[in-house]
């Protein structure tokens, strides 16, 4: 089986946000709470020695997804081909039902849920519609600094290394996101 | 959320090439996918790393297109001016008001009590201001402004050092350095074209050094450089004229290339090592007014002179100032006294930079001449049918640099752009050159982003008549008694070009009919010429055909139907860029053109005009709002007031995907804040003799300790005490201007203090 994973060079990431404005655009996702890609900035130290850094993040495909163990309407799956992890919105029940078991399994905040009364869960798809085209994702075609790349994890871990930690984002063995980073440098 | 399932059928989706060209370095590819005539999303440049990839604001461009608050129809004014009270009228009823109001003003007032408010929230060659123009000077002219707001001081310097505006070097240039000094420059989050950010970030990956000045830790400063040396605002002309001192004193300046390209090294050294003053501008001179400690001077000092190529680049921001052109100036000078001008890794910075798309029509069918640059007074050239009559044929403005071809035009009556509030007010018993009875505005927030909001309402109140061409209902259009709703960038032809001069054009196609009853600014003018009795015939032309002769002089566009057909031109250009390359290994033959032939430290032209402020070699001077002013008592903090990385000026600020983005606050140091009683996000008033804004408090450690930042563009909006909850920086800031013509926005003290209480239900 293929898995599919992001690279994220995040020496080179500004914060412009345009990863994350262009999936809202391209999933006609409302401005709000749900981020399917989110970019969070780093900020420590004090004047005049400040250190900044951005994460620019979204679901990271997990090899062994928490949230798929612990949704109790089993409305998360992993896809056999490429190792998506997509949400069947018709079996989740909303967070009125559930007390959200996938968001509080997930060490990164992925699963998002709207404003809306009972929301479902939903999150990055890896634009599934654009990968059947052989297109990337829209967030790494959007990226004006060439900062994200997608495509299966073996050759992501060819071209830019196997680092898989960055300023922001702790990795999990246990559950083996799919990412590979550039950290700040 | 759209239907998945309908998406996928692509089938129904046209691509529509496009793209946005607001005020920023940056013209971006927008790739429109248009479904049953409607925008569904957008896809950018993917073709290969060619940096025209829209940023997050083009990327939000569907909620500007589709946002509710998009003016619909034409607008009658029935309440008060600012109060925001209209009536939707048709097109007929404001053409013929607006038409019969421009016969009857210039019948009784002359064209001259016209005032054209232009500006440049269009950049696109056919819309926007150009029609208007073309129009109104048919009309019998208007008065209209010199200056503008983000460069006038960097323009100034570039002109009396350099002689010209187009400097600078390509920007993959910048691969060729061993140190890059980045000055008040946030390529980051302002557009320095599409590019920059990229070459910046492989400069860092190649191993080149690179140290940012500057009163914020700017995301440029965070991502990009190594060093970041926080410097005290409106002082950076003092530690540029310590870093000579050093280079001077060391004897690290490159003398050969001072002696051959240079004139009045020698004036520049007397006043640096305090000949003429008795001051000598050592670094511990400086660090007492920069807050930069003098070793620190000093290293980067000797760093600079001693890795050559050094690209020092003078930022705009700095020259917001008071006296801005004198920082511009002092960074052109270190840049020449160290002789990296001309070569693969330097960068003489002015204004401009490299290859610059628009001088292909200046250059134009004659040869460079030794004589050229210099216009004498006999040989000004004659009106011409397409001049503004009111103020062609003036004589030039008394301090400008009028024996220099280039840069602002000087022979003209026009007023400053930051004292457009005066004349109105004032008039010709002020002194000035018009009686204002009517401004028309086009492209333009102009009373929001320019400074001292307060005075603007005074003179927009005064006036007879205001027209507006907008959008949305702007902070400027709620004084409008007319304003006509114009459509967008996605609604007609258009084509852009780089500010920067970056080798490419945008073509702008429609990608959908004009929504509601909006009219492209060219359908506007068309109508009204017809109402004027004009007979403006390129206006009266197709889109396309327009289009087609503007951009005819452009010789570097090969294939007109390429370019609309893909959306954008990239020039192929062979060799990169490097300004005064000619000069430097031909200076005979190749003189600057400036009047000595060389490069001016000392600069004659200025001394000539003989303004106290405006000295013939650069120097820091105070002024009465700065830091150690008696004004400081009262208003101990400098506000700056930067672009924002989610606007373009105040273009695109109410786009809910951008909104949500590091909301708008003023950013305040921790020293300050708690000296205050101030936590981060409360909510407080940055305040002056000027004006009082409301807004959070942003308190951090990414900004030089008595220091404010409030970054630019959000809207202006008074509650009923006339407090600006929409917080504009402008309601703050000096509507003065320097000698040299530079907007001083970043010369504005206040004082910060926690909101009261009984307030809080106002935001």
């Amino acid at each position: 089986m293929t898995q599919i994973g992001f690279y994220f060079n995040q020496s080179r990431c500004i914060g412009c946000y345009t990863c994350s404005v262009a999936c809202k655009d391209w999933n006609d996702i409302d401005a709000g709470p749900v981020n399917w890609r989110q970019v969070k900035i780093i900020e420590k130290g004090n004047f005049p020695m400040p250190f900044v850094a951005y994460l620019s993040i979204s679901c990271n495909h997990c090899e062994n997804p928490p949230c798929i163990r612990v949704c109790p309407e089993k409305a998360i799956s992993k896809r056999d081909n490429d190792g998506v992890v997509i949400v069947d919105r018709a079996k989740c029940v909303g967070n009125k039902e559930c007390e959200m078991h996938c968001l509080k399994a997930c060490p990164w905040n992925i699963p998002q849920f709207g404003t809306e009364d009972n929301a479902k869960m939903q999150k990055c798809d890896y634009c599934l519609e654009r990968l059947e085209q052989g297109k990337n994702p829209i967030c790494v075609e959007a990226c004006p600094m060439y900062a994200l790349d997608s495509g299966p994890m073996d050759e992501l871990k060819e071209k830019y290394g196997t680092t898989q930690e960055a300023e922001g984002f702790e990795y999990k063995d246990k559950f083996k996101p799919s990412i590979i980073f550039k950290p700040k440098s | 959320m759209i239907d998945k399932n309908s998406q996928l059928n692509n089938e129904d989706v046209k691509i529509i090439n496009t793209g946005c060209c607001h005020d920023c370095g940056g013209r971006c590819v927008l790739r429109a996918h248009v479904k049953d005539g409607k925008i569904i999303r957008f896809e950018t440049d993917n073709t290969e790393e060619t940096t025209l990839r829209a940023c997050m604001r083009g990327r939000a461009y569907r909620q500007r297109v589709y946002s509710e608050n998009r003016l619909k129809n034409p607008l009658r004014r029935i309440g008060e001016r600012g109060e925001g009270k209209f009536e939707e009228i048709s097109w007929d009823e404001a053409f013929d008001e607006v038409a019969s109001k421009l016969i009857e003003i210039k019948e009784k007032y002359g064209n001259s009590s016209i005032l054209l408010m232009a500006g440049a929230g269009n950049q696109g060659m056919l819309h926007g201001v150009v029609p208007v123009g073309l129009m109104l000077n048919q009309f019998g002219g208007y008065t209209r402004f010199w200056g503008a707001p983000s460069y006038e001081g960097a323009l100034f310097a570039s002109m009396a050092t350099y002689g010209t505006i187009k400097t600078g070097n390509a920007r993959e240039d910048i691969l060729n350095t061993k140190l890059i000094i980045m000055w008040g420059w946030n390529p980051a989050n302002l557009i320095w074209d599409p590019e920059t950010r990229v070459i910046l970030a492989k400069a860092r990956e190649k191993g080149i050094r690179i140290v940012a000045i500057d009163p914020v830790f700017t995301d440029s400063a965070a991502i990009f450089a190594h060093q970041w040396i926080p410097i005290r605002p409106g002082t950076d002309a003092a530690m540029l004229i310590a870093m000579a001192y050093v280079i001077i004193t060391e004897n690290l300046q490159d003398q050969a290339f001072i002696d051959k390209y240079t004139v009045g090294f020698d004036k520049y050294k007397e006043y640096v090592l305090g000949h003429e003053d008795g001051i000598p501008k050592t670094p511990e001179w400086a660090e007492t007014i920069t807050k930069v400690p003098a070793k620190i001077i000093a290293n980067l000092a000797r760093e600079y002179a001693n890795n050559k190529p050094a690209a020092l680049v003078v930022g705009w921001g700095p020259a917001r100032t008071a006296i801005g052109e004198q920082y511009s100036r002092a960074g052109n000078v270190l840049t020449a006294i160290t002789g990296n001008i001309g070569i693969n890794g330097g960068y003489a910075s002015g204004f401009m930079r490299a290859y610059s798309s628009r001088e292909t029509i200046m250059s134009r069918g004659r040869k460079k001449k030794k004589e050229d640059p210099i216009v004498e007074k006999k040989e000004r050239p004659k009106p011409r049918a397409q001049d503004n009559p009111v103020d062609t044929g003036a004589p030039p403005r008394k301090y400008s640099l009028h024996k220099l071809r280039g840069g602002t035009n000087p022979a003209s009556t026009r007023v400053h752009i930051n004292d457009l509030y005066n004349l109105i007010l004032e008039g010709r018993d002020g002194g000035y050159p018009a009686d204002i009875k009517m401004a028309y505005v086009i492209a333009t927030n102009r009373l929001n982003q320019y400074c001292n909001i307060n005075k603007g309402i005074e003179a927009l109140k005064s006036l007879e008549f205001i027209v507006v061409h907008e959008q949305f209902m702007t902070p400027t259009a709620k004084f409008a008694d007319i304003v006509f709703p114009v459509n967008t960038f996605m609604e007609r032809n258009d084509v852009a070009v780089p500010w920067l001069g970056s080798p490419y054009y945008i073509y702008l196609n429609k990608a959908i009919d004009s929504l509601y009853n909006s009219k492209s600014d060219l359908e506007i003018c068309q109508e009204l010429s017809k109402r004027l009795g004009l007979k403006v015939d390129l206006l009266n032309l197709p889109e396309d055909q327009i289009l087609r002769l503007l951009t005819a002089p452009r010789r570097d566009i090969k294939s007109y139907n390429k370019m609309k057909k893909d959306g954008y031109y990239k020039v192929k250009v062979t060799e990169p860029f490097i300004a005064f390359r000619e000069q430097i290994e031909d200076l005979e033959n190749n003189p600057f053109p400036t009047l000595s032939g060389k490069i001016e430290i000392y600069c004659e032209h200025i001394a000539e005009l003989n303004h106290p402020l405006m000295p013939p070699i650069p120097k820091y001077l105070s002024h009465d709002e700065h830091y150690d002013s008696p004004k400081a008592e009262k208003y101990p903090l400098q506000l700056l007031t930067p672009h924002n990385k989610r606007r373009t000026h105040s273009s695109l600020h109410h786009m809910p995907w951008l909104e949500e983005i590091e909301p708008h606050s003023v950013w305040m140091s921790s020293a300050d804040a708690s000296q205050r009683r101030i936590k981060n996000g409360d909510l407080v008033d940055v305040y002056n003799d000027r004006g009082r804004i409301r807004i959070p408090a942003n308190v951090t450690e990414r900004i030089i300790p008595g220091t404010v930042c409030v970054y630019q563009g959000a809207w202006y909006n008074p509650n009923k005490d006339g407090v600006d909850i929409g917080g504009c920086g402008n309601t703050l800031t000096n509507d003065s201007y320097s000698p040299g013509g530079a907007l001083p926005m970043n010369s504005t003290l206040v004082q910060v203090e926690i909101s009261p209480k009984t307030q809080m239900e106002d935001s």
